[in-house]
């Protein structure tokens, strides 16, 4: 070890050969390890043997503890912490905001768009009624035997879990009912796939039964048709079937969720519990400021 | 649809809406079906069928008297249905467990019945 310092160590003396008009300062780094007597000189590098203390005791308990302090170590362990909390929830912040971005199209809108519909009381319901609040859209039919049910339960309890509980019935045609539910935070849609069986009556017997807070929505074989191909869902339903006849139709089975302004943010799938769903609601509603 | 035209009851008519639409069945006519169903795939599992439209003659005779409960309380285009599902979910079981056995490795969700373009 000490052979590969001695080359450094005649390079180090060649060095200070070369600066020996500076004299003074020389000596001070040589004499720096033996006492402090050169600090006087105006190139001193610290001023910390000027540091007075009040009592014997502050001294000693600095000694002790050194720089550091228990407030030192509070401050350092709630700022941590205050930035690992807020780092987290940027993130979380920014993949939701990359979702969102994600799926929003250049231009026209890659799912959604405008349509014309009517809802259970039969009135015109179209895109422009989305506008405003964050709108869960749910495609089905009320002759199906099994996954939409589920799914319309599921859909309650998020629409309870996001809005809180107990939805003015959609049915209530006062006008504080229709202004009180304008406040709630998300608007849940049903649009049937099929809409030779599910009439406007039809929609509201069925769909009652789930949340009084569903819009159910239905329209002509063309107009339902159109909107399914806007949200890229799949629609099967033949055409001009005929009365009392016994058919079921195939649909794709997510939940999209729209942006106030009506662009898709995020779909919702049958792994995501209400609670799961729930929470990915809020956190774009959330977010949302308006732009 | 010709699987059951042969002496089969199905459900009462539905009731028909305002407009002139039957209703669809409401939430205690769908947990009769399903009941009616899970009757009827029980006496399958005991006998060893799975595909009861392809082994049609085989599930009559075993379970004659719970095909009648499940056609009772089941629309027939439901009734087709259930039975195509519970082929389908057979063989996914089947295809997961021989993946399983291969050593796959499962990753995390679920596809499949969440996929889309399937039927509700």
């Amino acid at each position: 070890m000490s052979k590969s310092f001695t080359p450094s160590r005649s390079l180090l003396s060649s060095f200070s050969r070369s600066l020996k008009h500076d004299k003074p300062t020389q000596q001070c780094l040589r004499l720096r390890n033996i006492n402090a007597s050169c600090l006087h000189t105006p190139k001193s590098f610290s001023t910390s043997s000027a540091r007075t203390y009040k009592t014997v005791e502050e001294a000693r308990s600095r000694y002790k503890s050194g720089p550091f302090s228990y407030r030192a170590g509070l401050l350092f362990l709630t700022s941590g912490a205050g930035l690992i909390f807020y780092f987290r929830y940027e993130k979380a912040r920014m993949e939701r905001l990359r979702v969102a971005e994600a799926t929003k199209g250049v231009g026209r809108p890659k799912v959604g768009g405008p349509f014309e519909l009517v809802d259970q009381e039969g009135r015109r319901f179209t895109d422009e009624d989305m506008r405003g609040r964050y709108s869960l859209v749910y495609f089905g039919f009320s002759h199906c035997p099994d996954i939409c049910p589920e799914e319309l339960d599921k859909m309650a309890v998020m629409i309870d879990l996001v809005n809180g509980e107990g939805g003015t019935a959609n049915s209530e045609s006062s006008r504080d009912g229709k202004e009180k539910e304008k406040q709630r935070k998300l608007l849940p849609l049903f649009i049937t796939c099929d809409p030779a069986r599910d009439t406007p009556a039809v929609l509201k017997e069925y769909l009652k039964e789930f949340h009084a807070g569903i819009v159910g929505l239905t329209g002509t074989w063309e107009q339902v048709k159109d909107v399914c191909k806007k949200y890229r869902v799949y629609f099967s339903t033949p055409e001009g079937v005929k009365q009392g006849q016994d058919y079921l139709v195939d649909h794709s089975i997510y939940f999209y969720l729209m942006d106030p302004e009506g662009d898709f943010v995020e779909a919702i799938g049958r792994q995501h519990s209400p609670e799961q769903a729930a929470k990915i609601i809020e956190g774009h509603v959330g977010d949302w400021k308006g732009k | 649809m010709g699987f059951f035209s042969t002496t089969t009851t199905s459900p009462p008519p539905p009731k028909i809406s305002s407009d002139g639409a039957p209703i669809a069945p409401d939430r205690t006519q769908r947990a009769k079906c399903w009941e009616g169903r899970d009757g009827y795939f029980k006496c399958l599992d005991k006998n060893g069928i799975i595909d009861s439209i392809g082994e049609k003659d085989k599930a009559e005779k075993a379970c004659a008297s719970e095909a009648r409960g499940f056609e009772a309380n089941c629309a027939s285009s439901w009734v087709t249905y259930f039975k195509k599902r519970r082929v389908m979910e057979y063989q996914k079981f089947q295809t997961m467990e021989k993946l399983r056995a291969e050593g796959a490795q499962e990753m995390p969700g679920e596809i499949g019945q969440g996929a889309p373009g399937q039927k509700p």
